[in-house]
């Protein structure tokens, strides 16, 4: 190396190019080609990297939410998002019943990979009816449901397996204020949130938040 | 299970995805941790597809992609003060994602040995490099940006572009100024 070379090589021979994950790239892949046509795929609130306190972004359109359920005040099925500490309290309760539901014996009420069994026995148990969508096929194995209390109300759950995780469903109507999609983690767990036709979708996982990309797109698709 | 909206060969697909290894290297440069740069790219792409509507040319793409790329590390300091000037490019040979190959087969143990620490005196250069000199060099350096270019993504004037590249020239030269051969410098 007692060579000296123009600074311009010098750089280009000693500083790395990298390969992004290859994991990244099929995902994008899979990403552009679901995404070509007009889908009702909520606008990208940021995620929180880490465990730490959420982004500012999250925490702005937190205080949005805020903002708007201080006049909706009349939402009757209306979560207690009061405020953006709400919202991360919320997170908080859901990635602890998903983890209970994942160490305790409860992880289903009802053990069945079949959606014409699982969506009747909600009747009765929920004021509402979830959707039940089997996507075995592309990935996602129903493995059963169960009724959570969440947040001061009663929520549907349904729990799919990915590859070896599980990602747990929590639907409820949603408030009328809840309209934004939102993607982030907390204690290294992914969760998705988007609304559809009226209910409030919250799912939360082990697995990458890059799969509940997928989920949701898979399971607002399938029937 | 059908998915309607699949089609084979996407023009997202066609334009923007074979620029994602550059956007990926502008991540890591920029913000350093892998896992974090993992990150920045995935929001990057969902952005990316979301306005993929405001791509005019084709051959923009590249550009365009680290521009929304860039924001996305911007967005990600903007929550931890003032990492830019702290990052720690950590480009160690273990690192299975990069592509700089290490090893010579002719190359003797000790060249090899004098090679990696030549290399690594180098990195750490860039490394401390203030955020936007860093960032000014590599889109210039490494990824060989147009001038133009680098003005576009990091939307600064283009004197300033020029100002900041001779700057991060200047440094460089100065840190590494017995492997670098002065009659060329800028």
């Amino acid at each position: 190396m007692s060579d000296k070379q123009e600074l311009g090589t010098l750089l280009r021979d000693a500083l790395p190019q990298y390969r992004a994950p290859q994991s990244i790239h099929d995902w994008a892949r899979a990403q552009a080609r679901s995404q070509e046509a007009p889908s009702t795929h909520g606008r990208l609130v940021k995620r929180a990297t880490e465990a730490s306190a959420p982004r500012f972004l999250a925490y702005a359109a937190g205080l949005l939410i805020a903002a708007a359920l201080g006049w909706t005040a009349d939402a009757t099925y209306r979560t207690r998002r009061e405020s953006a500490a709400g919202q991360d309290a919320l997170v908080a309760e859901l990635v602890d019943n998903h983890v209970r539901s994942l160490i305790g014996e409860h992880l289903v009420d009802i053990r069945s990979t079949d959606q014409h069994t699982v969506k009747p026995w909600f009747a009765g148990k929920t004021d509402f009816a979830p959707r039940v969508v089997d996507l075995t096929s592309t990935g996602f194995p129903l493995l059963g449901a169960r009724v959570d209390y969440v947040h001061g109300r009663t929520v549907a759950t349904l729990v799919y397996g990915r590859r070896r995780h599980t990602v747990n469903v929590f639907i409820w109507p949603a408030a009328k204020s809840d309209t934004e999609s939102e993607s982030r983690r907390y204690n290294g767990y992914a969760i998705l949130h988007w609304v559809d036709g009226g209910l409030s979708y919250w799912a939360v996982t082990d697995a990458a938040l890059a799969d509940l990309d997928t989920f949701r797109k898979l399971y607002e698709s399938g029937s | 299970m059908h998915n309607a909206h699949s089609t084979s060969d996407s023009r997202f697909e066609r334009v923007v995805l074979p620029h994602l290894d550059s956007a990926y290297t502008l991540a890591r440069y920029l913000v350093g941790d892998p896992s974090e740069a993992d990150d920045v790219l995935q929001e990057a792409i969902l952005r990316a597809i979301q306005y993929f509507h405001t791509l005019r040319r084709d051959a923009d793409a590249r550009a365009w992609l680290l521009t929304i790329v860039r924001r996305e590390c911007y967005t990600v300091w903007g929550h931890r003060g003032t990492r830019m000037n702290t990052v720690s490019l950590d480009v160690g040979a273990e690192d299975e994602n990069s592509r700089v190959e290490l090893a010579d087969p002719g190359d003797s143990p000790e060249t090899l040995a004098e090679r990696n620490l030549v290399r690594e005196r180098i990195i750490d250069a860039v490394d401390l490099l203030p955020g936007g000199l860093r960032e000014a060099i590599v889109l210039r350096e490494l990824q060989q940006f147009s001038y133009e270019e680098i003005a576009t993504i990091t939307g600064a004037p283009i004197g300033t572009v020029m100002s900041r590249i001779s700057r991060a020239r200047a440094r460089l030269a100065e840190s590494l100024r017995d492997l670098v051969d002065y009659g060329e410098i800028s």
